[in-house]
């Protein structure tokens, strides 16, 4: 039973992930590179992160100010890990081309762009996951459970299972739409990742005070789902846009 | 409607050669946590002797000097007999006693499977309490281990067989080596890996003469190699040199201004860039294979202490990974601009794939099944600093077209990760995450 727990926790939190990795990503090995290497330069920058507040931790509760701290430097190295994986994914795209002229295959299609974008945000969130809740998973498989003294109704692992999932999706999805930003020089898209980042981890911070999870949730999901719908609208307009163009020059 | 896309051949080679080797680790992982985790079984903590521990048996009151030095001592021993073993097994190899060195293999792999693998399925079978009666365990165990030597250097039996029988035996060999004590296996491994280096990249390394001599023989080495072959037949344009052919491009686009008349004019340099891929097979073939002697020392099968039974298990070995060259073809000279004829040639004539050391397999899982005794935070950072050590060993080897131990990347980035990981992260992403604070 308690085994049939922890695999369930797992699942809540990796679940959708693990059916896009099935459906999408295993298909293409080039793309399952990409999640693995996207996967890796999370780590390290967690890596970076904790090296630099390994020194302060652990805060005394009562203060809250530094967690604001730590967040925003998180959220800023990792939204600058951003911008060098775009750069990075330019020559990388410069040379899937010249690789394509060479073998005389097409060049890259619009839904392969987006998917190496899917790839890299789902590397992100992934790693997330990983790292955030699974990795912590382990008492649950044991025959007890844990409590969160400041959200009393709910298993520490359920709630960490939840916000994982939460986090998944705005990791995946933003990096879709941030990619599309920065392809197209959309200003809106390209600030739209960063602040949806910023501010899903602010609201994390509600979980602080007593209770405060039943609140912070919620709007934690609020942001999926407007990550979501945004990044479903993005994608929709560019196909649109791609195919009407593709019948124009026939 | 993306049947023509580029993302489905590159890197097909490279997640051929990850998809094993994640395999391999997984299981490993899952057998140290459940059966050997120090906390979750009393009889774990039955020590064992191998080559690798010859000199010093740690014990938990040990001061972090002698453990050290011990571990060291250790270390040194056990890179002394695999090199003298290594450069027998070259001997041995020189004077063509092959058929000997194919039947001393399948002999080990045959005690390997017997011995150790019923000890490990025995301690499987205790920690669960399967219900299962002697007659039928030994009736499987005997079914499997018949499969399992017969299916080394056999033509006949199906890739997909040899392939898993080579992940069961690093699966086996590595459970068998994450007993070691703690700094034993660290430095150990390291040790391994400086080894790796020097035995296939020095000149006079016994690693590196006995790939050429295999490739000037044009044979098969008869030692422990995973092999992955494309076994689906779907996409044969360009896939042997698919890599090779992108890091080109890559390199040729980044390197515009050195001007190596790369980009220039571009139809001849391609054809011959086409036949120099086409000419060699991408085999990375790792081959290598050491004898450990491993005496087993086993309390509580056998009442006799005295009874020391010594098995002899060649753990094939770390990856001069290689590629082989192969005559070019005549054909080829005329014209090579159809690629996916040139594609299915090449598969017709090289049907072989990466190959990579059974030694890899074993000494990348007992990193992270030492990684599973201590928390699951450090198996993931492991995993993946391995995995990607495994591409860039791989995306060299595209690169250098020649033997690369796969060791030495791998090994040096997994212990790197697994300290910082232990020492930094951890501390951090509980206190964050106990508090609900993600981001």
């Amino acid at each position: 039973m308690t085994v049939a727990a922890g695999i369930g926790y797992a699942l809540l939190a990796l679940g959708p992930s693990l059916s896009l990795f099935v459906a999408v990503i295993s298909r293409k090995p080039f793309l399952t590179l990409t999640l693995l290497s996207s996967t890796l330069v999370w780590l390290m920058s967690l890596i970076a992160l904790s090296a630099v507040w390994r020194a302060f931790l652990p805060f005394k509760t009562a203060i809250w100010w530094p967690y604001v701290l730590l967040l925003l430097s998180s959220v800023a190295l990792q939204e600058v890990l951003r911008l060098f994986l775009w750069r990075v994914y330019k020559r990388m795209e410069e040379m899937l081309d010249a690789f394509a002229d060479r073998v005389s295959k097409p060049r890259l299609f619009i839904t392969d762009k987006m998917q190496i974008a899917l790839a890299g945000g789902m590397g992100h969130g992934v790693a997330h996951a990983v790292f955030f809740c699974i990795s912590l998973l382990t008492p649950a498989f044991g025959p007890a459970t844990y409590y969160v003294e400041k959200c009393s109704q709910i298993p520490f692992f359920l709630v960490s299972a939840i916000i994982a999932l939460a986090f998944v999706t705005i990791h995946t999805f933003s990096m879709v739409i941030a990619f599309n930003g920065y392809s197209e020089g959309n200003k809106k898209d390209q600030y739209f990742a960063p602040v949806v980042h910023l501010a899903s981890g602010m609201f994390t911070l509600i979980n602080l005070a007593s209770g405060g999870c039943v609140v912070g949730i919620p709007l934690l999901y609020v942001m999926a789902i407007a990550t979501l719908l945004h990044c479903g609208k993005t994608v929709w307009k560019r196909l649109t846009e791609n195919r009407s163009r593709e019948t124009n020059l026939q | 409607m993306e049947s023509g896309s580029v993302l489905e051949t590159i890197g097909q080679e490279i997640v051929g050669v990850m998809a094993p080797v994640s395999v391999c680790m997984l299981l490993v992982v899952l057998l140290v946590y459940t059966v050997y985790n120090p906390s979750s079984s009393a009889d774990a903590a039955t020590s064992i002797r191998t080559a690798a521990n010859l000199v010093y048996m740690e014990s938990p009151t040990d001061s972090t000097a002698q453990k050290l030095e011990g571990a060291i001592l250790n270390a040194v021993v056990f890179v002394v007999i695999i090199t003298l073993v290594t450069f027998l097994l070259v001997l041995l190899y020189y004077y063509r006693f092959n058929n000997f060195l194919i039947y001393y293999t399948r002999f080990s792999v045959f005690m390997i499977f017997s011995a150790m693998g019923s000890s490990i399925l025995i301690s499987v079978v205790q920690r669960f309490s399967i219900p299962i009666d002697a007659v039928t365990f030994y009736f499987f165990l005997f079914n499997f281990t018949v499969l399992g030597t017969l299916s080394v250097f056999s033509n006949g039996i199906p890739i997909i067989v040899k392939q898993s029988t080579m992940v069961m035996l690093g699966i086996i060999v590595a459970a068998w080596f994450s007993r070691l004590p703690e700094w034993t296996t660290w430095v150990v491994l390291v040790a391994l890996a400086l080894y790796d280096l020097a035995a296939v990249l020095a000149p006079g390394g016994p690693l590196k003469m006995l790939v050429e001599l295999a490739s000037s023989r044009d044979e098969e080495l008869p030692a422990l190699v995973y092999e992955s072959r494309p076994n689906v037949g779907r996409n044969s344009v360009a896939r042997d040199s698919s890599l090779g052919l992108f890091i080109e491009a890559g390199l040729g686009m980044s390197s515009d201004n050195n001007s190596n008349n790369n980009n220039n004019q571009n139809g001849s340099v391609e054809l011959q860039e086409l036949l120099r891929n086409g000419g060699r097979d991408n085999a990375i073939e790792v081959q290598e294979r050491e004898h450990l002697v491993i005496a087993v020392d086993d309390d509580d099968e056998r009442t006799s202490r005295a009874e020391i039974e010594e098995v002899r298990e060649e753990a094939g070995e770390m990856a001069p990974l290689m590629e082989r060259q192969s005559h070019p073809n005549g054909s080829g000279n005329s014209g090579r601009v159809d690629n996916s004829r040139q594609g299915i040639e090449m598969e017709d004539l090289n049907p072989r794939g990466i190959k990579l050391g059974m030694g890899d397999f074993i000494f990348y899982s007992v990193l992270v099944g030492r990684a599973a005794m201590y928390d699951l935070m450090t198996v993931y950072a492991c995993y993946l600093a391995i995995i990607s050590g495994l591409g860039c060993t791989l995306i060299l080897l595209a690169v250098c077209r020649h033997a690369l131990p796969a060791l030495p990347i791998s090994i040096s980035l997994g212990v790197i990760f697994y300290f910082l990981t232990r020492l930094f992260m951890e501390p951090f992403v509980v206190g964050a995450s106990t508090n609900l604070m993600m981001f």
